[in-house]
């Protein structure tokens, strides 16, 4: 019975979408068709000053609805333009300050994050790298994968990729 | 048990039979599949769109009509990569455009250059949130592969 009723609804909400698509054809309906419910933009690109620039051509995070995918960013100094130097344990916590101001643009915090990977050089850097990482998610940190690379550009030791979920 | 109820458990005999059909829904998920891309090379599909999110799979550089790796090196494989990419995400009613996510696996940082000169052909406005890290042996001996998130408008 309630196999029905999901089927029922599938078919409802099938139904309705067959007069919108119809009528969704004009160039300013694929504009209209880039905002989402709220005249939020479907897809938003985050920059924030306090970065340094993508050492390639890719965003430093975009958000799109209440969830932000945040590049992978690594321990660079935006003032310097380069990866901190003291190893691992400075090269985290920069990392995760990047992170931290990218977030901030979506109105966000590192609470937020849900979902994280860590790619190191060196997993016997681990325990060091989890204790700069405790400090900043200290509650209800995200779940996070980690697993050790070859190689992370402009000779990072560290890089981290988060996913949020901001208000 | 009906079908519906084979769907409420994710059963994999249902996803592998109806995505003959070019499309299938298990539960929330569709699962994307398109002869223009390179069939998976093992137990994982090309794409997943639940809502108006779709979850690309790894691509290579994999040519569809030989089923293997394009020769040329990093630049053509960068290319043929983000072709699939591309045909994955038209199945799924998406483009590059709507990307907002990327991982990049390179066996050799030292064409990452090379690849970001193909990269951004294909990512000229407002280009996805990357992620990119070198590792020792990607399958198929690809040099590179790449793993999209998109945000469909429908």
């Amino acid at each position: 019975m309630i196999n029905l009723r999901r089927t029922f609804l599938r078919q409802l909400s099938a139904a309705a979408a067959v007069p919108l698509a119809i009528l969704g054809l004009g160039a300013d309906h694929v504009r209209a068709a880039t905002r989402q419910a709220g005249g939020q933009p479907r897809k938003r690109v985050l920059r924030s000053s306090r970065l340094a620039p993508p050492i390639g051509p890719f965003s430093q995070g975009i958000r799109t609805g209440n969830t932000v995918y945040v590049a992978g960013l690594t321990g660079i100094d935006v003032n310097t333009g380069k990866i901190v130097t003291g190893g691992i344990v400075p090269e985290t916590r920069q990392a995760l300050e990047n992170i931290k101001a990218l977030l901030a643009e979506a109105g966000g915090t590192l609470d937020d994050a849900v979902s994280s990977v860590v790619h190191m050089t060196d997993l016997s850097e681990f325990q060091q790298m989890n204790q700069v990482y405790a400090e900043y998610f200290p509650t209800a940190p995200p779940g996070r994968t980690t697993v050790q690379v070859s190689a992370i550009p402009a000779g990072a030791r560290v890089e981290i990729t988060v996913v949020a979920v901001v208000a | 048990m009906t079908d519906d109820a084979h769907m409420e458990l994710g059963d994999p005999t249902l996803a592998t039979r109806a995505s003959t059909t070019g499309q299938a829904s298990v539960g929330q998920k569709t699962v994307l599949k398109t002869p223009d891309a390179a069939a998976p090379i093992g137990p994982y599909s090309q794409g997943i769109k639940v809502g108006n999110l779709i979850f690309v799979a790894g691509e290579k550089g994999v040519d569809v009509r030989t089923g293997k790796v394009v020769s040329g090196g990093i630049g053509a494989e960068t290319r043929q990569t983000l072709e699939n990419v591309k045909a994955i995400l038209e199945q799924g009613g998406a483009t590059l455009d709507d990307a907002v996510a990327a991982t990049v696996h390179m066996t050799d940082l030292g064409e990452f250059e090379s690849m970001n000169e193909v990269f951004a052909e294909y990512f000229r406005k407002d280009p996805p949130g990357r992620t990119t890290v070198q590792v020792t042996a990607l399958p198929g001996g690809a040099r590179v592969e790449i793993t999209v998130i998109a945000v469909a408008s429908v």
